[in-house]
Parts: structure tokens; C-alpha cells; sequence
């Protein structure tokens, strides 16, 4: 396979080049492809919960729907990794992995990165906008940087 | 008769109305332990090898036999087939085998487990262990994922579900958090903004339990350790550094429980298996995975509830524990679990340890008096058991004046989340 384009600054070694998605999780990649973060709801009792688990650990109700998001949030907490835990990462460190609050998803988090940033900026609490990685034709991934 | 009274030495009829525990019921007699090697070096022994000469020697230091042990009580999967190792041993009967789930963070509950299976009347002497071959095609605690390697390796795709790669873990896997290490860096960084946590309290964990392990002469690691060398490290995932992380090692440990009755016909004092806790909340289950964790225990140890049941079985609070053995695959978890474990308050650890409190001698509560895995000896856990035996038996090197109870944990990580209560018989 082809190496992909660095297309962030800091963005993390490319792992996966397709969500690998079911019908569960299927709404979620394709609102990414138009740039839309979303984000499952129990139908049932209105609960967020990421990633979209089978069941509502609220309510015992499996239906989820998909809500839109803003596409903002706050850093929760974050790490960088310095060290490339095998030859192939070693182009990518240091990269910067992030729970995010998400704006709009209150109870849920998404465990993406911090790009087009410095690590020594990087600071919890601060607010966050959403940016595309388009990897390939069927996955773009979100990242986050600075608002 | 003897042989009757033998075996139904720790088992009782539960009495209709009366509250049934298992406390002090059952005993650690035996503890075994290859020899220490760094990693890999352990070839070309088996990890089989390894765990039956360790089982081997823990009976032969509880003066029991291969015909005596009849339980198999393991976590993590050990990683040892019980059904194996009784084929191999010659076993005559086997009446209990099973592992706690999850990894490292069965090891005190291990015990705990056997404890119960003993004072059930399954088993009458059960082995509990663990093996460690630290090959590159099986790291215990290794990263997950190599970058690029996942699609290639895998197949699937394209909306149908793929290969071995689940679609809930498509979010949470393309980030890059594919090591331990990385997971509770996460949960150390918020730790360190809640609460004010610094590095240096990180490093006072490192640095007392490096000066344990140098008074040891089968420790690991024998060179000091100074606070401008561990920060002179390099970063590994920040802000953890290289010696915030365990190391590495092969070889493999067992102890033997049996009934406390028995164990008070055997050679060594017996170490009482006080009180037990194995589990967790299920809000808290994912402490290696999603980060989805309340506000109030994302920077913890997920062993609150753990700490409560265990505490309330061997009926002692922090207070009377002379000794804590706590698992330490990261230095950070040290902290969190002096708070979850009730010896300082919630999100008070950093100064709690930069205060002295956890050093050996002079500290209000001795931490990890051998070194743990960050500088005695890595193989998950079992180090603690044997320590809190030592410390118990009165033979430990870095010996807690008249030490009666030790705290033993297990790596905070999946559930169960465990800890065991040990105490010196009467």
C-alpha cells in the first residue's frame, strides 16, 4: 500500500484506511465524509454514548439515533507520544492522542488527536474545533485542534 | 480420622441466618520463584518449564506435594494451561481450575479467589501463578497495533464489517493509543490537572522504590536512582518518562493457599488471607480503552469499590496496614491507588508521597518495600504476594518492624480490579 500524506502537523501513524463499519456504526463515517460530526443517542432515553455500543447502559434499550454536532469541544485530557513503539511510527512521533467533550454530547467522549499544534501548547480545558482527515474513499477521521 | 479431618479442614456448613465469610479461613503456605531473567533471556526454556519449576518449588516451601494440590486458582490466564500443567505434573485430581478475567489486575485477587474455592470445599490446595517469556510474538502488555499493519494484515472493509477490527474499535483505535503505557498517561495527565500532580511526585514513587530494590540482591535494578535522572530520561508517552514504566523480564512465581488449619500443621507461619476484593463499577470498566469514565473517577485506579469490599471482609481499615504491596506497571497508578485504597484523600497523593510517606523506614505507610515491578522484578504482580508473604513470615529484607497486615493489589486496568488483605496468623 501506498505511504499517505502527512497532512496534519503531529497527526498520528496511519492505522486504518477504512472504518470497517456495520450498520450500527455506518451513519457516524458517512456524515464524516461530508464533514459532520455526529454523534449516537439512545432513542430510548436520550443518553450519548461513544463509540456507539450495542446497548444503553442507561435504559437496557438497544436504538440508537445520530445526532449532528457543532463540531466544538474541550480538551479532557491528552498525552504525547514521543517514543514510535515500531520502526514504521517513527515519522509521526510526536503525535498527540486526546479525549474530547464534544459540544452537543454531554456523557460521551471521542478519543481522537490534536493536530496543527504544538505539544508544549497543548493544554486541557482548552476549546476545540474539529478538522477532516480524508484517509481514503471510505474513511475520514476527525482530529481536533485549537478553536 | 486424620485423613478425614484433613479434608474437610477449612470447609463449614453456613449456618441459616449467620453472615458466611471467608476471612482467615484460608492461608498462604508456599511461594516459588525461577530464576530472574531479563527479557527473552529466559530461552530456551518453555513458559510450561518455568511455571511447573515454579509451582515445584512453592510446594516443596509449603512441604507439600504434587498429590496435595488439587486447585488451580489463576489470573490473567497465567499464561499456563492448568489442564497442561496437570498432565505434565502428574496431578491425580484436579478439582478446581479457572482464571479471574482481564490482566495484571488479578494478582492479589488470585488469592482471594482460592481463598474462596478452599473455604467453598472445591479445592483443598490451590496454586496461583504467573509466567513470563517476553518474546517479540508474545509481550504481555505489548502495544496492540503496529502502525500500517491492521488493513494489510486483516482485510475487510468497505461497510462489511472488517476483519478482526470491530466497528466500535474504529473510534477509538485510528489515535494511536495502542500501549498500556499510553492509556494511563491519559488518565495520569488529568490526574495531574485535577488535582496539581506533578512529575516529581511520579518520580518520588521511582526513587523510593529504587532505593528498596538496591538494599535487594536479586533486584533487578541495583543502580541509584536520582531526581535529575529521572528527569533526564526520555519521554516516552508524556508525561510519562522511561523510568515512570515497568521493565521487563522473564520467569514465573507461584504461591500455595490451603486452609488455615492445614497451613498451621505446615513449616511457615501462615499468611492469612484476610479479606478479598475482585471487580469494579461498570462505569469504571473501561479503564484501558475508551476513556468514558465519570469526572470523578477517570484519574483513579477503578478500585474504590474493590478497596471498600475488601477493607470490610478482614473487618481493618488503612490504617492497620503495615505494608503496601501496590501494583506499579506505572509509577502514576502508585498515587492513584494510595487514594482509591483510602491512605490519603482523593486527589491528595502527590503530596502525600512528597511528604515521605511511602518510604521505607520512615513513611507512615512503606510502599512496594522490594521494588516492584518498576525496579525489583516484573512478573505482573506476583512480586507483591511474595513480598506481603515475606513481610509477614518476618523474613523480608526490607522488613516492616513487626509487620501483621499487607495490602496486596493488582494492575489497575480491566475489571476485575482486585485487592487481598494478607495478615500474620496469630
Amino acid at each position: 500500500m501506498t505511504t499517505p500524506a502527512i497532512a496534519f502537523k503531529h497527526m498520528p501513524p496511519p492505522l486504518f484506511t477504512d472504518p470497517y463499519a456495520d450498520a450500527w456504526t455506518a451513519p457516524f463515517w458517512e456524515a464524516t465524509k461530508r464533514e459532520q460530526l455526529t454523534a449516537p443517542r439512545c432513542k430510548n432515553c436520550g443518553a450519548f454514548r461513544l463509540p456507539p455500543s450495542r446497548w444503553c447502559a442507561h435504559c437496557r434499550t438497544q436504538e440508537i439515533e445520530y445526532v449532528d454536532l457543532p463540531g466544538t469541544g474541550t480538551l479532557y485530557s491528552f498525552i504525547v507520544v514521543r517514543h514510535p513503539l515500531s520502526p514504521d511510527a517513527a515519522d509521526y512521533v510526536p503525535y498527540i492522542p486526546a479525549v474530547v467533550d464534544a459540544d452537543g454530547a454531554p456523557g460521551a467522549r471521542f478519543l481522537s488527536n490534536m493536530v496543527d499544534i504544538e505539544p508544549e501548547d497543548v493544554q486541557i480545558g482548552m476549546p476545540l474545533r474539529v478538522v477532516w482527515n480524508h484517509v481514503s474513499a471510505t474513511l475520514t477521521l476527525p482530529f481536533w485542534t485549537r478553536a | 480420622m486424620a485423613l478425614r479431618w484433613q479434608a474437610l479442614a477449612g470447609y463449614r456448613l453456613p449456618k441459616r441466618g449467620m453472615h458466611v465469610t471467608m476471612k482467615d479461613k484460608a492461608a498462604i503456605v508456599g511461594i516459588g520463584q525461577t530464576e530472574r531473567y531479563r527479557r527473552g533471556a529466559s530461552l530456551p526454556k518453555s513458559m510450561m518449564d518455568m511455571a511447573i519449576e515454579a509451582t515445584l518449588l512453592a510446594l516443596k516451601d509449603a512441604a507439600l506435594t504434587v498429590e496435595d494440590l488439587d486447585g488451580f486458582a489463576f489470573y490473567g490466564g497465567a499464561p499456563a494451561d492448568p489442564g497442561a500443567m496437570a498432565y505434565l505434573m502428574g496431578v491425580p485430581h484436579v478439582k478446581f481450575a479457572a482464571t479471574l478475567t482481564a490482566g495484571g489486575s488479578g494478582a492479589a485477587g488470585s488469592v482471594g479467589m482460592a481463598a474462596a474455592v478452599i473455604n467453598a470445599g472445591l479445592a483443598n490446595v490451590c496454586v496461583s501463578l504467573f509466567v513470563l517469556q517476553q518474546v517479540p510474538t508474545g509481550r504481555f502488555g505489548g502495544s496492540s497495533e503496529g502502525p500500517r499493519q491492521i488493513p494489510a494484515a486483516r482485510g475487510g472493509g468497505a461497510y462489511g464489517g472488517g476483519g478482526n477490527v470491530s466497528p466500535e474499535a474504529a473510534f477509538t483505535a485510528p489515535a494511536g493509543v495502542i500501549s498500556p503505557g499510553h492509556n494511563f498517561s491519559m488518565l495520569a495527565q488529568r490526574h495531574m490537572y485535577q488535582y496539581g500532580t506533578k512529575r516529581e511526585h511520579f518520580a518520588e514513587v521511582c526513587i523510593s522504590q529504587r532505593n528498596n530494590a538496591m538494599k535487594r540482591p536479586q533486584s533487578m535494578r541495583q543502580t541509584p536512582l536520582t531526581l535529575e535522572d529521572y528527569f533526564a530520561a526520555r519521554m516516552i508517552s508524556d508525561p510519562l518518562c522511561l523510568f515512570d514504566y515497568t521493565m521487563e523480564c522473564d520467569g514465573a512465581i507461584a504461591v500455595i493457599t490451603t486452609s488455615t488449619e492445614r497451613a498451621r500443621d505446615l513449616p511457615h507461619t501462615p499468611v492469612l488471607i484476610s479479606g478479598s476484593g475482585i471487580g469494579g463499577t461498570g462505569d469504571n470498566a473501561h479503564l484501558l480503552g475508551n476513556f468514558q469514565m465519570p469526572d470523578i473517577s477517570f484519574a483513579s485506579a477503578g478500585a474504590r469499590d474493590v478497596a471498600k469490599q475488601m477493607y470490610a471482609m478482614a473487618e481493618v481499615g488503612p490504617q492497620d496496614v503495615d505494608v503496601a504491596l501496590l501494583y506499579d506497571h506505572f509509577s502514576p497508578m502508585v498515587l492513584m491507588q494510595l487514594e482509591d485504597f483510602q491512605f490519603c484523600p482523593i486527589g491528595e497523593s502527590g503530596p502525600f508521597v512528597a511528604e515521605g510517606n511511602i518510604r521505607f523506614g520512615t513513611g507512615s505507610i512503606p510502599v512496594n518495600t522490594h521494588g516492584g515491578n518498576l525496579s525489583d522484578f516484573y512478573c505482573p504482580g506476583m512480586t507483591h504476594l511474595v513480598e506481603g508473604v515475606e513481610q509477614l513470615r518476618g523474613t523480608a529484607i526490607n522488613q516492616v518492624e513487626g509487620a501483621e497486615i499487607a495490602l496486596c493489589t493488582g494492575g489497575p486496568s480491566s475489571i476485575p480490579m482486585t485487592g487481598t488483605i494478607l495478615k500474620k496468623d496469630r
